[in-house]
């Protein structure tokens, strides 16, 4: 039997409540913020000795001092010494808990007098109602982490039902840059959801957003871990080891040469697929990277005219245009604006099919734009590199890396890739049931006080519905205070890193003790505090150093590729999907062709992965007959002739 | 005749009720017993105003066993610029006075009497284990002024006689204050019984050396023994009569008066001296000044060392107490915990 620790007290001053009480402890006790209790009480209430669990959130300490000026007069003013003093003062350290459950659970009554003992591993199950969810035949405990005090090391799980759905849903995690370690609780929480994610409520993967510096590079890569960090892997039952199963997406840079990626070693490029779109996916989010002055009714009305009518049909037989438009890229697009406005210019006419010529003017300006806004992820030749939909793998990780890419572009993408998530998980199609989607800097994402914009729509629109289609958001961010509340409201589950002052200070926090905002304040790497839905109180837990490479690690390790050639960047990216290609046989290409054309042909040759590389690329390319060398062939050389002699009177010869 | 429901009657309350702890259920466990008699409210306090039985201040002068004549000594000594002690122990007494009730203008007074040691381990005070702390609860009755009372009653231990030629040398008029006398007198041997209880039990049991808060003239063995030091901060009598009174109101902080023997007629001779703890300047000529008893063959190299302990202990003070100036730490500590536990 493990020996009380501590003994509830209440004074008419400092009564117990039901929810909140008060102990004592020996000044030696193995008793913090944070740390779980159990209370025996010392009465029976019909027939059952009450139990109650909670959790210390304020301590005090004094002592039998009446003023400090006594202490002062103690010591003749003298700080040091006091440690002369034979005796030291009566102490007490006293600790208000509050309650995380009772039993029984009625009548709810004030917590009892009795003594206090440090929960034991079954205690803190029993106390965060944990019990639940890890009985036989429910088991959809997740670990998040190990909650430890004194001699108690006690995983503490999450309830599936409530972290991916259906009951409740979504994360989000909060902290300083740099010490609250989010992205490492993101990347250590992933792993154990697919360790420990039951078979038997589908299959899951994730796709994150990579918006800052390498963070999410390398999750494929083996990360440096302490024993301790081993340990927690062991106790919480997850392999410590990297992502198995990770897809790299990112667009081309602007000149198209290269992936617009921190991951652009050589050594990296095997799972790193472009990320390219054509005008059909781009005009379907048009609203994305136009603002409101741009698309206002007549130019949105024209939008859609050109995506419903225009875009991927034969257009012919109109007055203005001077011959037949098969519109599928935005420089079919251009071609066709041209010609319409040349063709209207021509018979003087204001306007085309009710649409006036001045919006015309100005929606082509607006969408031919977007091709350069977003270059390297808009194709002008209407190629298409995209995420697997409809083929998405259990326990992958689908990396999107945006974090070099320009605002517009990086919004395009999330807005683009959200939608069609969503329109597979509505259609069960995805090839997975549940979808996690990480996204960081939601400060900037789903900011509480700005005005409306499409992205902060969609993040909404999977907060508030995303949990019955199986579409679940992991967030983080800076500062909670300033993400839109239903993002974060409607976050089931919430952890929080080591916080700002300034944050702490805000009023979402007030229901926190000022122990324990002290004790958020003050969070070392590696330990979180959790929010959950059966949690009465939140939890403080420590969570082991992801198993996979950290950023800044992965860059030095993997140093981004320097810009390269046309060449170097041909050859590299072909070979990603056939080996035998040469560096002589690209060399010839790119003498031969234009630089758009070659690149037209690696996209089209990565995106189809033909079994010929060769082939298909070369008849991707406009014949050409290439230069042959003099006296080649076994030839003879043909027979020099004699320049004519100028006659002698050309009045012309020099 | 019926009971109304959750009313208990007089008698039935009495048998149901177990010894009373506190003032109010003595003064319903009388209400009990003598069912003529009628509840006094009011604290400990009150009884106070009834009568002191502090002795009368004197002046006596020194038997001096030290020297020839009484003379201030420094006990401070130029290599310990910060004194430390060697006591192990602390024992004080508590007690809590109260009018329960009256009948026919006879106080019945009710005390709760305890004692305790505490120990110092790693300069904190805990409780001594090897003797648990004494309390006493009990009533203080003029029985021969109640008239006819239940036998059983005068036969109880745990009601004391204050009016019995047994325990009392003179027997109190019926005025109240007199029989208040006779009962605060009674309260206080009994309290001091139980101290020097525990001293004999330290002398039996520990190596250490005991401050035992107040005189230890009434037990033979801890008026003999080398562990166990008197000190006495109250002093209706000081010895100190003539040329050696301006000595005593003249000692200094750190200084001790020379040792005399104190040997009352009913009780065991110790040797005594007076130690100044704190500066009077701003104070009382009394302000800080302690009469230490302890075994009468001690050398004064001793009485030193233990005037030096003494002043230790004057850190940390012992306020809020009004007899901070005086009191050690240790005994405040003692107090404190009787007052926790009785």
């Amino acid at each position: 039997m493990m020996e009380a620790l501590g003994r509830v007290v209440a004074t008419e001053r400092k009564p117990n409540t039901p929810h909140e009480f008060h102990f004592w402890t020996s000044l030696d006790c193995p008793v913090g913020i944070g740390t779980i209790v159990r209370v025996e009480g010392a009465h029976p209430v019909e027939g059952k000795i009450p139990r109650i669990y909670g959790i210390v959130v304020e301590g005090f300490s004094y002592t039998d001092l009446q003023t400090p000026m006594h202490d002062v007069l103690s010591h003749d003013g003298r700080p040091s010494n006091a440690t002369f003093a034979s005796s030291e003062r009566a102490e007490i350290r006293l600790y208000t808990a509050a309650v995380l459950r009772q039993i029984p659970e009625e009548p709810l009554q004030p917590v009892p007098m009795g003594e206090v003992f440090l929960a034991e591993e079954a205690d803190v199950a029993t106390a965060l109602r944990m019990d639940s969810y890890l009985k036989d035949g429910a088991n959809t405990g997740i670990p998040v982490g190990v909650y430890r005090a004194g001699a108690t090391d006690s995983v503490i799980y999450l309830d599936a039902d409530f972290l991916l759905g259906p009951e409740a849903a979504h994360l989000n995690i909060s902290g300083m840059s740099g010490l609250a370690t989010k992205t490492s609780a993101v990347e250590w929480l992933l792993a154990s959801l697919f360790a420990h994610f039951p078979a038997s409520k589908g299959s899951v993967a994730a796709v994150c957003f990579n918006v800052k510096g390498p963070d999410l590079c390398f999750l494929d890569q083996p990360g440096k871990l302490e024993d301790r960090d081993r340990e927690l892997y062991e106790k919480m039952g997850v392999k410590p080891g990297p992502f198995e199963n990770v897809t790299y997406f990112a667009p081309y840079t602007a000149k198209g040469f290269g992936l617009n990626t921190l991951r652009s070693n050589e050594a990296l490029l095997h799972n790193v697929k472009p990320l390219t779109w054509g005008l059909r996916e781009v005009l379907q989010y048009a609203e994305v990277l136009l603002n409101k002055d741009d698309i206002d009714a007549k130019a949105d009305a024209l939008i859609d005219f050109i995506t419903e009518r225009v875009v991927d049909r034969r257009f012919d037989q109109d007055p203005y245009l001077s011959r037949e438009h098969t519109v599928q890229s935005f420089g079919d697009l251009e071609n066709w604006f041209k010609d319409l406005l040349r063709g209207l210019e021509k018979a003087n006419s204001e306007s085309w099919r009710t649409h006036h010529i001045a919006t015309i003017r100005k929606v082509r300006n607006r969408l031919s734009n977007i091709s350069t806004r977003c270059a390297g992820l808009v194709t002008d030749t209407g190629d298409v590199s995209d995420l697997p939909f409809g083929s998405f793998e259990d326990r992958a990780v689908y990396v999107v890396d945006v974090a070099t890419l320009e605002e517009d572009a990086q919004d395009l993408i999330f807005a683009r890739i959200v939608s069609k998530l969503r329109e597979h998980l509505e259609r069960r199609d995805l090839g997975v049931k549940h979808l996690v989607v990480f996204v960081d800097e939601l400060n900037k994402y789903a900011p509480g006080d700005a005005p409306e914009t499409y992205v902060r729509k969609m993040l909404l629109d999977i907060a508030e519905r995303g949990r019955y289609l199986g579409l679940v958001l992991f967030s983080a961010q800076q500062f909670r205070s300033q993400v839109h509340r239903r993002v974060v409201g409607n976050s089931g589950t919430a952890l929080y890193g080591r916080m700002d002052g300034d944050e702490l200070a805000t009023p979402g926090y007030s229901v926190l003790s000022p122990a324990t905002r002290t004790k958020l304040a003050t969070l070392e790497k590696g330990q979180l505090m959790v929010r959950h839905p059966h949690f009465t109180q939140p939890i403080f837990v420590r969570f082991p150093r992801p198993a996979v490479m950290q950023g800044r690690d992965g860059a030095e390790r993997f140093p981004q590729a320097s810009d390269v050639t046309l060449e170097h960047a041909l050859y590299r990216s072909l070979r990603t999907v056939d080996p035998a290609v040469s560096m002589a046989w690209v060399s010839t290409l790119v003498a031969l062709y234009d630089e758009s054309e070659l690149i037209a042909a690696r996209n089209a040759a990565l995106v189809s992965k033909p079994s010929n590389v060769r082939a298909f690329f070369e008849s991707r390319l406009r014949k050409k007959i290439p230069a042959q060398p003099a006296f080649s062939g076994g030839l003879a050389p043909r027979e020099s002739i004699p320049a004519r002699s100028l006659p002698d009177d050309d009045p012309y010869g020099l | 005749m019926g009971h109304r429901a959750g009313v208990i009657s007089s008698s039935d309350r009495s048998e149901k009720m177990g010894w009373p702890n506190s003032v109010h259920e003595a003064r319903r466990f009388i209400l009990g017993q003598l069912p003529g008699s009628a509840a006094v409210e009011g604290g400990s306090a009150d009884a106070e105003r009834y009568g002191r039985a502090d002795e009368p201040a004197v002046l006596v002068e020194p038997s001096l066993t030290e020297g020839k004549s009484f003379r201030a000594i420094d006990v401070r000594s130029p290599d310990e610029p910060w004194l430390q002690s060697g006591f192990s122990g602390f024992l004080d007494g508590t007690q809590q006075i109260s009018i329960v009730n009256q009948q026919k203008g006879v106080p019945i007074v009710w005390a709760k009497i305890s004692a305790a040691v505490r120990v110092r381990v790693d300069r904190r005070l805990l409780a001594w284990h090897a003797n648990a702390p004494s309390v006493s609860r009990r009533f203080y009755v003029p029985f021969r002024y109640l008239g006819a009372v239940d036998s059983g009653l005068a036969g109880d231990s745990r009601f004391v006689d204050t009016a019995s030629p047994k325990r009392t040398e003179t027997i109190p008029s019926r005025h109240p204050a007199a029989l208040m006398e006779a009962a605060l007198q009674l309260i206080q041997n009994d309290r001091e019984r139980l101290e020097l209880d525990l001293a004999e039990a330290w002398c039996a049991r520990d190596d250490g050396i005991l401050y035992m808060d107040g005189s230890i003239t009434g037990s033979t063995i801890a008026s003999s023994s080398k562990k166990v030091v008197g000190v006495i901060k109250t002093h209706r009598r000081l010895y100190a009569d003539g040329d050696a009174f301006q000595v005593l109101v003249g000692l200094r902080a750190g200084e001790r008066s020379s040792m005399f023997r104190v040997a009352p007629r009913t009780r065991s001779s110790v040797a005594s001296w007076y130690v100044r703890i704190r500066e009077t300047a701003g104070h009382d000529s009394l302000f800080g000044l302690v009469r230490v008893e302890s075994a009468e063959d001690i050398e004064p190299a001793r009485a030193d060392e233990i005037s030096r302990w003494i002043i230790a202990e004057g850190s940390p003070l012992s306020l809020p107490d009004g007899r901070w100036d005086k009191m050690a730490y240790g005994i405040r500590d003692t107090e404190e915990f009787l007052r926790a536990i009785s």
